[in-house]
């Protein structure tokens, strides 16, 4: 082929290509619904599937303080303390704090919890302007006597004693 | 005719330029638009995460393989917990092992449709950049159901993976497999085949086999040099052996073996294969059983030196692993494949336009926290 005919056949070429392209995109502009969702209207937090990592919460009533979580999570941020009540002998749960802000969303701390109190929720607004709001602490009002499951591992079968 | 007389430019191309993958900084010494020099500056995100492994237990580190290849996390995973499972010598059961390929593949996937949408944005096409991420999203609401994160996923475990697959989730992936390849065909239609985006690739940063192989490549991007080798299936690992796929290699269909455009289809191709393999996977996949090693124990790897790599989305991830015999690694090395690929940046960019660097990084598939580690 002569370099004239190259250069129409390069412009052909490039014109059927192009418009290809284009045709495929005003089909999708006509024929598609639309993939995004308005996201502050819509309840995204009912969509999300059940084992999705939102905010990290535990059920202090079911805990049994056996600092399995703790142990668990590599970058150290769940800080529990366990006492023991001077009156009944009773081992209470004196804290548990988990500072989310340093909160990696691994799930590495579910896995070796004996009675499943600290798990995921599908709460993920996490933005704040004030950094402290991301640290929860769980227990609230004083000690809670700790959670007695005598098939668990670890804590609950030490305060039986 | 008089010579004119020109000066060397310093020219700053990121670390915030949209073009250049994440965080990375190239610092140009350009005569106009020609490239003289072109020094990569990196070391912007997530560094250290070899030296954070030292203080970690060998399980406690999987979060952190997510950050090594955050596009591609579940590969990183699955590289981390082969090699673990190689220096203490445990079997996964055949659930565990088709999960990880399965969740493994689907994520290689989704790391080309990034690694292919954005080559074709930075040359300029914004819609196949958004068409990927359209594919990309129906990946990720896959993976998110499965293990409840959509970018750093930590699914795989040493010894099998962190959940079973929830109930109707292998109908809705091969839902997904069927919707796929009529998309990866549209995909080629609307850009692969464009004239003006092959004029832009085609016969550009031309990578001969041997170079390929001096400077270290690995992946899609060695394949593309027309080396054919594939961890999967060179050096086996899981139950790769045990499914058949191919290997695409670039062939040159534009002229010239290794360049932009070659490294490009390779992924294209590459992306086809994944489907393949997770069919083959699910249909494998057995109704109920193990997914998971059972032995409530501490993990301890014996004493010794071990390297065991893996097939990542951006090829050959190793892990070197120097173990002391207790629950921590003593040391550790990764070697990833976009190290690779940005060192051979600097003598494919000399002589060629700014641009033309653009479609470099674009066609390497340069992922920044590979880099720092």
């Amino acid at each position: 082929m002569g370099a004239v005919a190259d250069y129409f056949a390069n412009i052909r070429d490039a014109v059927r290509t192009t418009l290809t392209g284009l045709k495929i995109t005003s089909r999708h502009l006509w024929t598609q619904p639309p993939i995004t969702v308005e996201y502050p209207d819509v309840d995204v937090e009912a969509t999300l599937p059940a084992r999705y990592r939102g905010f990290l919460v535990n059920e202090v009533e079911i805990c049994t303080g056996c600092l399995a979580c703790a142990k668990a999570c590599p970058i150290d941020i769940i800080y529990i303390e366990v006492e023991r009540d001077e009156a009944t002998k009773e081992r209470m749960l004196r804290r548990y704090d988990i500072d989310l802000g340093k909160c990696m969303y691994c799930g590495l701390c579910l896995e070796p919890c004996p009675t499943g109190s600290i798990h995921f929720t599908p709460r993920f607004e996490a933005s704040t302007t004030n950094l402290g709001d991301l640290y929860h602490q769980f227990v609230e009002r004083g000690p809670l006597p700790i959670y007695k499951n005598p098939k668990a591992p670890g804590g609950a079968a030490d305060s039986e004693e | 005719m008089a010579e004119v007389k020109t000066e060397l430019m310093t020219l700053n191309m990121g670390p915030v330029h949209p073009s250049t993958h994440g965080v990375l900084r190239f610092q140009l010494e350009t005569d106009g638009e020609i490239i003289h020099q072109c020094v990569p500056d990196v070391g912007y995100l997530h560094r250290s995460i070899e030296k954070i492994a030292e203080g970690l237990e060998y399980f406690q580190f999987m979060p952190f393989t997510d950050r090594v290849d955050y596009v591609a996390a579940i590969n990183a995973n699955h590289g981390w917990a082969v090699t673990c499972e190689r220096m203490a010598g445990h079997a996964v059961p055949e659930r565990g092992e088709l999960l990880r390929v399965i969740s493994a593949e689907l994520v290689r996937l989704a790391s080309h449709l990034v690694a292919v949408g954005s080559n074709a944005s930075d040359m300029g096409a914004v819609t196949p950049f958004l068409h990927a991420l359209r594919e990309r999203e129906k990946v990720n609401d896959l993976i998110e159901e499965l293990c409840g994160a959509r970018l750093t996923h930590n699914y795989v475990r040493i010894g099998g993976v962190s959940h079973d697959a929830p109930k109707g989730w292998t109908d809705k992936v091969l839902r997904f497999c069927d919707g796929f390849l009529p998309a990866v065909d549209e995909f080629d239609r609307l850009i692969t085949f464009n004239r003006i985006f092959r004029a832009r690739l085609a016969k550009v940063a031309v990578i001969s086999a041997a170079d390929a192989m001096a400077y270290g490549l690995c992946g899609p991007n060695l394949r593309a040099s027309g080396v054919d080798f594939d961890c999967r299936r060179d050096d086996p690992y899981g139950l790769y052996p045990e499914l058949s796929f191919k290997v695409p290699v670039g062939q040159g269909r534009l002229g010239t073996r290794g360049d932009c455009w070659d490294r490009f289809w390779c992924r294209v191709q590459e992306m086809r294969e994944c489907v393949g393999l997770v069919r083959q996977a699910v249909e494998r996949l057995p109704r109920s059983g193990p997914e998971f090693w059972n032995e409530k124990k501490v993990f301890k790897a014996p004493a010794g030196e071990y390297y065991v790599r893996t097939e990542s989305a951006r090829g050959e991830l190793g892990y070197y692993v120097v173990a002391d015999g207790g629950k921590q690694p003593h040391r550790v090395k990764i070697r990833t494949g976009s190290f690779a690929a940005m060192s051979i940046t600097e003598p494919l960019a000399r002589g060629l336009m700014i641009a033309d660097l653009v479609a470099i990084i674009g066609s390497l598939d340069i992922v920044a926290p590979e880099i720092d580690r």
